[in-house]
């Protein structure tokens, strides 16, 4: 085992996830920004989960519930995040249909899966592969933030399409819910500890190392 | 006579010149305070946010990054002209948050009635429409936390700029880092298009001088956060206390 590097944990070492100085667990407050000293996020998979949950609850009406309504001449129409899709996609704004489905479809959807993932790797269910599973984590936590666009798009339509009777438009509860998708599973990402990966990784290793002595 | 005031001002010596004092501050400062301070005591160490590999901390050359050995991500990276580069752009950003304010972002003209748009009047729009929580998490991501985060690090790295170090610059620094995911003024941009996109066939829908600025506001907030690296901040707010 001696190719291998040594390890802040290895050593009672913790970088602190404020300012990133290495300092010894034991002090419990860090030297030089004074914020708690963590071996690892604490119950970093519990809230990872606990927060995902959330979101995929969420998720659904999210999804089912009108993100704004439109009056339009007395006719109320009501947009869902889907319809808004398939209004653009008729309607040959492919670019823009495309930048909707993945902002605010396949990013928290993917970033739920990647998650779960990752959970299920950190948590030893499955095989952790942490040099992917790490960039994986690194994606999550880059993206999330762009599924807010639909939000904001509700926002500056709500502000600008205020035309008295000629037309209307009002966020619906569908909105609420998508906001709390996102800024859930941003909590979600960042709770997350991508260090737990390698810990498991090298536990494995080390299992691993004493058999492959004996098989050669 | 154009002519004439451009002889004449070319026949100032160039010390007078604004510009070039301006030139010569900025390259005093990055002789002065550019190298990245060593802190005080012995060997220094780094561990890899994702795999925890230690690493002792050595001084990396301008420009340069320093790369987990076991999985290859960034540890920390040497900026170029860091404090001076922070400084400049969150103060540009900050100078046009207020312009972003003032003007509209958009202007429309549907059934013969004008409506603008702007920061401020989007929230208060979604606050109006019945829900309050909306319109405070639009002015959270898009008002509050750039502005917070641009005037916060004015407020770190200004005064780093020149050796010292503000009352309560650790406090606000570590805020400034956990604030960071919720700056989105860039999704807020990307948001502006798309209803751009969405409105068109309602109504004449124009760009106003509010989004011409804030796209430049974008810039200058990727270039301000980006511009230090985490671990040199703490390093020069460390050596500037002692």
């Amino acid at each position: 085992m001696s190719d291998r590097f040594p390890r802040a944990i290895e050593l009672g070492l913790a970088g602190c996830q404020t300012c990133g100085k290495v300092s010894r667990l034991v002090l419990g407050r860090c030297p030089r920004c004074d914020s708690k000293l963590f071996m690892r996020k604490p119950d970093s998979v519990r809230r990872t989960v606990a927060f995902m949950l959330a979101a995929a609850a969420l998720y659904v009406p999210a999804n089912v519930l009108p993100m704004m309504s439109m009056i339009e001449m007395g006719v109320v129409t009501e947009n869902t995040i889907t319809g808004g899709i398939i209004y653009f996609w008729q309607g040959e704004a492919y670019p823009i249909a495309l930048v909707i489905l993945t902002a605010s479809i396949i990013i928290p959807l993917l970033k739920m899966v990647a998650l779960t993932w990752l959970c299920l790797a950190a948590s030893g269910k499955i095989k952790p592969t942490p040099g992917t599973l790490s960039r994986i984590y690194w994606l999550t936590e880059m993206m999330g933030r762009w599924s807010m666009v639909d939000i904001f798009v509700v926002g500056i339509l709500v502000a600008l399409v205020q035309l008295g009777n000629y037309m209307t438009v009002s966020p619906g509860p569908g909105a609420l819910a998508f906001a709390g998708v996102v800024v859930l599973t941003m909590f979600a990402a960042i709770s997350f500890d991508p260090r737990l990966l390698w810990d498991r990784f090298n536990a494995l290793q080390i299992d691993s190392s004493p058999s492959k002595e004996i098989d050669s | 006579m154009w002519n004439a005031v451009w002889k004449d001002w070319a026949n100032y010596p160039s010390e007078w010149s604004l510009i070039h004092k301006m030139k010569k501050t900025f390259f005093r400062l990055r002789r002065e305070l550019s190298p990245w301070p060593r802190l005080p005591g012995g060997a220094h160490f780094a561990a890899c946010h994702f795999c925890d590999t230690l690493h002792e901390a050595e001084p990396l050359a301008e420009g340069k990054a320093a790369l987990c050995r076991c999985c290859g991500e960034v540890l920390y990276q040497n900026r170029p002209a860091s404090l001076a580069r922070v400084t400049a752009f969150s103060l540009t950003a900050l100078i046009l948050m207020v312009v972003v304010n003032l003007f509209p972002f958009l202007v429309m003209d549907g059934a013969g009635i004008r409506t603008t748009l702007n920061l401020v009047s989007g929230a208060k729009a979604l606050v109006a429409s019945g829900s309050p929580l909306l319109g405070i998490a639009l002015a959270l991501f898009t008002i509050v936390t750039p502005l917070v985060l641009a005037s916060g690090l004015l407020y770190v790295c200004g005064p780093l700029l020149f050796g010292k170090i503000a009352p309560g610059a650790t406090h606000v620094a570590k805020w400034l880092n956990r604030m960071e995911p919720w700056n989105m003024i860039e999704v807020f941009l990307l948001g502006v298009l798309v209803s751009l996109l969405k409105l068109d066939k309602v109504a004449d829908v124009n760009f106003g001088i509010g989004f011409w600025a804030f796209g430049v506001v974008m810039l200058c907030m990727a270039a301000a956060v980006s511009g230090i690296d985490r671990d040199e901040l703490w390093d020069r707010l460390e050596v500037a206390r002692k």
